[in-house]
């Protein structure tokens, strides 16, 4: 058992077996599967967790990582598979039944109520009656624990008043305060500032000391070669991989994830040369405040000329959104300028952003252009023609399951996807600023939006394509920006991309 | 083996589901009213007679029952046009009163010889823009800072109140009849009374009805409706469009505001005749607020809802008269109201039974959000 050396001289005191008295933990994943609608997220995956040691689990978006945690925490049943605990094995149909097994999860959004104290968040689910002495009791046990594992917090204190940090040790309490001996964290650093992640690490530390198993969810590689002793890679929902992490490479890590696949894309399928003309859209000097408070766009300067496809690859969450939004006038830059011409948008958030989700198609395809003749005159909305306008478009972008007056929420992903793009691509435009575009979609219609992306190129404009998807930016651009904690880190001309190097500066391990 | 019941929303309720199922849960009060009347000693069908007799037999009962129903339709177009752009102004009681107050006052200052048209038009205009103004306190600090105007609009109804009461009980006011002991308002000249379209029934009624039809081909037809849709459908979606926020916002308050204060000035000019806290405090701009929820922020709705609400009240008070307790009169009332909202329910949605087959994943909305962006 790989039990690294205690932090801080702690860990040595605590007993690195025993917990609760009983045999140190341990979960077994066995060949479990889990579909939706047809489709495999996790295919055939089997692991073991063993208390004592953090286990990471890594991966891209979409290779199937929280749906595996959902199973382990009985969000959701495995299609098929066995999951074994202490030997017996286990039938989790809801987050308490896991709970009450000792396996406990803590998610990247958080799930406390801001106005009520620590203590009464962790009494929350519960069960217990809310009187002062139980509120006492409960107090004194969260402070035992901070103290027993460094997560320092007050228990009176209410969370609205708490740090990002101080919230995830709250959660962190909560889920120890329940028994859990099985501790899940979902990308805990997503949200935190260096020097809290190594606080929280050292906790983490201490807690397999004393014989919890704790499965560290990531896709920074970083942070799984630091702080894990074994590492589990999922890739596309199949087990790519699982070894100590002292055997690993950054490398050998990187070819699980991404696989060799990659390289054997043929990047030249339906793709012209062309030479790129004058510059459409101008960012230079870019920072941008994040929902955090913390700079999540930090100094990006970027040119998209026409005739060309510029890709931003990163792994999501490193600053791509507030970079798209703030080009896109939602945002509003803290320094820096975004020069562009006519610009067209295709948002992430399709619904709410993209779309008014309950109105009806033929006034979200009109967004853009219900001021202006033949939809409106003198201020009066013109139905007819925006019902015309609707018909064409839905026409000639092929969006199916539109009804007169039906809600757009009612309609699927990949139609409401070729609806945005309908709306946006019919106005006059120069460049095109597509976020996630393909994302959610079937195979039928991800290359229908990929033809579009490339025929704007090809007719003349300039297109910046942010996708977590690597091998779609691979295929589509003509230039790639890697983009990580904000900054643009690396950028590769199409015929020269070096692979292995693209993978590592996504995942910030190669510097 | 046994059946689940699936609920699933309807994209586009028909006609008769729309007409029909409000009658169905009508009738479903009246069932349940029945057993309740019952058993406090009453007869059932002699009430319902009486409370129909009141409320809509007859000219008598009709113009009684519009006439209660024409400030409601108002202060329900308020809450109707705001709340559809998800600004919830619950002022409408307080822009109510500063549209009684800005009427009167305009009824009493202007020459008593003044031509009827032009005194009643300077009320009804004098009202809006009080009420507008008075909305504008709210509307102001909630465009430009993200006030709540849920706090202010509600926190300025109880100074309006006041400064109602003031000007009436509390001071010898311009707006007091000087001449009685008693606080009591000053009678308005007659050229600033209300024109009558028949019995106690006045023009006001048509004003009201011809502003909800205004608001709803507005809302529908023009490029402003096209803008407040859209925010009030998903602000996110409005900015990304390019329409400006902050001014909508300011523009739908003051309307909602105006028609409130039109709502002061017609009960003033149409059925006080004078500044009367007592009969204009009543609650009509809540009122209007239940009214605008059960309509579904339509205007059009609004006034048969506004009429459906005004019947039950004016029934209400004849129930009395013949003995049934205040206590169960309000009881029916509520009976009723409820059973028609909760009939909504069935409008939205189809209700169907599904053979028990098996189970759907266990995941709840909020699992799915928490998981949201993840893989």
């Amino acid at each position: 058992m790989a039990v690294r050396q205690g932090v801080d001289g702690v860990g040595g005191e605590a007993d690195p077996v025993a917990l609760a008295g009983g045999p140190p933990v341990s979960l077994r994943v066995d060949r479990i599967s889990k579909s939706f609608y047809g489709v495999a997220a996790v295919d055939d995956v089997s692991v073991e967790l063993h208390g004592g040691e953090i286990h990471g689990l890594l991966g891209e978006n979409g290779a199937g990582k929280s749906t595996l945690c959902s199973m382990l925490v009985g969000l959701y049943r495995p299609d098929s598979g066995r999951i074994v605990l202490d030997g017996d094995e286990v039938h989790l149909r809801s987050p308490d039944d896991a709970a009450a097994l000792g396996i406990g999860m803590v998610y990247q959004h958080f799930r406390l109520v801001e106005s009520f104290t620590v203590a009464e968040n962790i009494m929350l689910g519960r069960g217990t009656a809310g009187g002062r002495r139980a509120r006492r009791a409960v107090e004194e046990q969260v402070d035992a624990l901070a103290s027993e594992y460094g997560l320092a917090v007050h228990p009176g204190a209410p969370v609205w008043q708490l740090s990002v940090g101080e919230r995830q040790r709250v959660e962190i309490l909560k889920q120890l305060s329940r028994g859990a001996r099985v501790l899940i964290l979902d990308e805990p650093t997503a949200v935190l500032a260096p020097h809290e992640a190594d606080r929280l690490f050292d906790a983490v530390r201490l807690m397999v000391d004393k014989g919890h198993a704790v499965v560290l969810v990531s896709h920074k590689m970083q942070e799984i070669l630091g702080h894990t002793d074994r590492v589990t890679v999922l890739r596309a929902g199949r087990h790519a991989g699982t070894g100590a992490t002292a055997s690993l490479t950054p490398a050998a890590l990187n070819t699980m994830m991404f696989g060799n696949d990659l390289a054997g894309t043929d990047t030249t399928e339906g793709h012209t040369a062309q030479v790129p003309g004058e510059p459409v859209l101008t960012v230079s000097g870019l920072t941008v405040t994040g929902d955090h408070g913390r700079p999540a766009v930090d100094d990006v300067s970027l040119t998209v000329r026409r005739r060309e496809i510029v890709g931003i690859a990163g792994v999501a969450g490193n600053g791509q959104r507030e970079l798209h939004e703030t080009i896109a006038g939602l945002r509003s830059p803290a320094t820096g300028t975004v020069t562009t011409a006519a610009l067209a948008y295709v948002p992430e958030d399709r619904l709410g952003t993209g779309l008014a989700p309950g109105l009806p198609i033929e006034h979200n395809l009109a967004l853009r252009s219900f001021r202006r003749e033949p939809h409106a005159r003198r201020g009066v909305l013109r139905h007819r023609a925006m019902r015309e306008t609707a018909t064409a478009l839905v026409d000639a972008f092929d969006v199916r399951g539109a009804r007169d007056g039906m809600p757009v929420s009612f309609m699927s992903g990949g139609n409401l996807q070729k609806a945005i793009l309908a709306r946006e691509l019919s106005e006059a435009h120069d460049v095109l600023v597509a976020a996630a575009p393909t994302r959610g979609l079937d195979i039928a219609a991800a290359e229908a939006v990929r033809r579009h992306l490339r025929s704007e190129r090809d007719e003349g404009r300039g297109v910046l394509l942010f996708s977590e998807d690597l091998g779609e930016v691979l295929e589509l651009s003509d230039r790639i920006l890697v983009m990580f904690q904000g900054r643009l880190v690396g950028e590769f001309d199409r015929g020269s991309v070096d692979l292995d190097q693209v993978g590592l500066l996504m995942t910030g391990a190669a510097e | 083996m046994t059946s689940r019941l699936v609920v699933t929303p309807r994209a586009k309720p028909s006609m008769t589901v729309r007409a029909g199922v409000p009658f169905v849960a009508l009738l479903v009060a009246l069932g349940l009213g029945a057993v309740i009347l019952g058993l406090t000693g009453a007869a059932p069908l002699t009430v319902y007679r009486t409370m129909f007799d009141a409320s809509l037999n007859g000219a008598r009962a009709i113009e009684r029952t519009l006439t209660y129903a024409t400030p409601l339709i108002l202060t329900g177009l308020a809450a109707a046009v705001a709340f559809r752009m998800k600004a919830y102004n619950i002022g409408a009681e307080g822009q109510l009163f500063l549209g009684a107050i800005a009427a009167s006052g305009l009824a009493l200052q202007l020459p008593a010889g003044t031509p009827a048209v032009l005194m009643v038009g300077a009320m009804l205009l004098g009202g809006a823009l009080a009420g507008a103004l008075w909305a504008g306190f709210a509307a102001v600090p909630r465009a430009f800072l993200g006030t709540d105007e849920i706090i202010t609009t509600l926190m300025l109804n109880f100074v309006a109140l006041a400064l109602m009461n003031y000007l009436i009980f509390g001071s010898f006011s311009f707006w007091r009849d000087p001449t009685r002991p008693v606080p009591q308002g000053n009678t308005i000249p007659d050229s600033a009374a209300m024109p009558v379209i028949s019995g106690r029934l006045h023009v006001g009624f048509a004003i009201a009805v011809a502003l909800a039809v205004l608001l709803w081909w507005v809302l529908r037809n023009t490029t402003f409706g096209f803008r407040v849709r859209t925010i009030g459908d998903s602000p996110r979606a409005a900015r990304y469009a390019g329409i400006g926020v902050p001014f909508a916002t300011l523009a739908v308050l003051a309307i909602s505001g105006a028609l409130a204060g039109v709502a002061g000035a017609i009960e003033v000019s149409g059925v006080t005749n004078r500044l009367d806290p007592k009969s204009l405090a009543i609650e009509l701009g809540y009122t209007g607020i239940v009214i605008a929820a059960v309509a579904r922020l339509n205007p059009l709705g609004v006034v048969p809802v506004a009429i459906f609400l005004a019947a039950i009240a004016t029934a209400g008070g004849s129930m009395q008269s013949i003995g049934v307790r205040v206590e169960v009169v309000v009881m029916m009332q509520g009976l009723i109201f409820l059973s028609v909202t909760a009939g909504e329910f069935f409008v939205t949605n189809r209700i169907g039974l599904r053979p028990a087959g098996p189970p759907e994943p266990a995941v709840t909305a909020a699992a799915a959000d928490a998981l949201e962006g993840a893989s």
